[in-house]
């Protein structure tokens, strides 16, 4: 069946993610990050670069439960992580505070061989040192969103 | 210290999975989906039957590989895709090649791997050594 035959994936690109929270990454946390990943944390004051995913999800304006429910979809159905992109303007440091802008650019509604039905989430998120609001980086995730419900 | 196109990364090896790790990423994260937690869950979704490492660990070996390959260098840019599951358990090994080197610019492929199961992820990466 084609996807021309469902309705189509909720109208939310532009949708803000801008979040409220300050984000700081603490000592003890970059270290214990870094020891769980199998790595000792860098000596040069540097944070294990994975914040910028940490961090990004953790300040940005919704929960991951959040924009689930903006894309209309229960978080228990089981959300999936397709892909994580990332460019750095700067190294993410410990002890600086980080603030998030962002919002989601698309929800595309898709017929997979292998998942069926699904929409496939993309969103943009900014991570801003909260003394200057400098954007050191940003970063584009893709979630796949099956949709059992409207296949069955 | 010279890079040249074709080059083989050191491999960055998790020996098994930890399910301790990700209860701790759980909070990392401020995400405590149960799939990274309870294997009971995870049977009951028909997910499998050991809990599922959180998806930025994955990312996050990754980066481990190219930092240990790239001595004091700094990730530019990264993408990564998420093929299947890490499972708690699992034996896991980053790896990869250099695909370009221009000026202190390096760009690499990479995989992480699990033993008996493939590539689990694959991705992108430029540095700047």
């Amino acid at each position: 069946m084609s996807e021309l035959a469902f309705p189509p994936a909720p109208n939310v690109a532009g949708t803000s993610l801008d979040g409220t929270k300050i984000f700081t990454i603490s000592l003890e946390e970059n270290a214990a990050l870094c020891r769980s990943t199998g790595v000792e944390p860098a000596s040069d004051g540097s944070a294990h670069p994975i914040y910028y995913y940490i961090a990004t999800q953790v300040a940005m304006g919704k929960t991951v439960a959040g924009v689930c429910e903006t894309c209309e979809f229960d978080v228990e159905e089981g959300p999936m992580m397709g892909s994580s992109g990332v460019k750095f303007t700067e190294q993410l440091m410990v002890g600086e505070s980080y603030k998030v802008t962002g919002e989601i650019l698309s929800l595309v509604r898709k017929q997979s061989r292998k998942l069926g039905l699904m929409d496939v989430l993309t969103y943009r998120l900014r991570l801003h040192r909260q003394a200057d609001g400098t954007c050191i980086l940003e970063t584009d995730n893709v979630w796949v969103l099956p949709r059992k419900e409207l296949a069955a | 210290m010279s890079y040249a196109v074709g080059d083989a990364l050191p491999p960055f090896v998790v020996e098994s999975a930890s399910p301790e790790a990700m209860k701790a990423w759980a909070v990392f994260l401020a995400d405590p989906n149960p799939i990274h937690l309870d294997v009971e869950v995870v049977k009951a979704k028909g997910l499998g039957d050991r809990v599922i490492n959180q998806g930025p660990m994955n990312v996050a070996f990754m980066m481990n590989m190219l930092m240990a390959a790239f001595p004091g260098a700094t990730i530019e840019a990264m993408d990564s895709r998420f093929l299947d599951n890490v499972y708690g358990g699992d034996k896991v090994t980053a790896q990869g090649a250099i695909t370009a080197v221009e000026g202190n610019r390096i760009s690499c492929e990479f995989t992480l791997d699990v033993a008996g199961r493939g590539a689990v992820n694959s991705g992108t990466a430029t540095l700047l050594v």
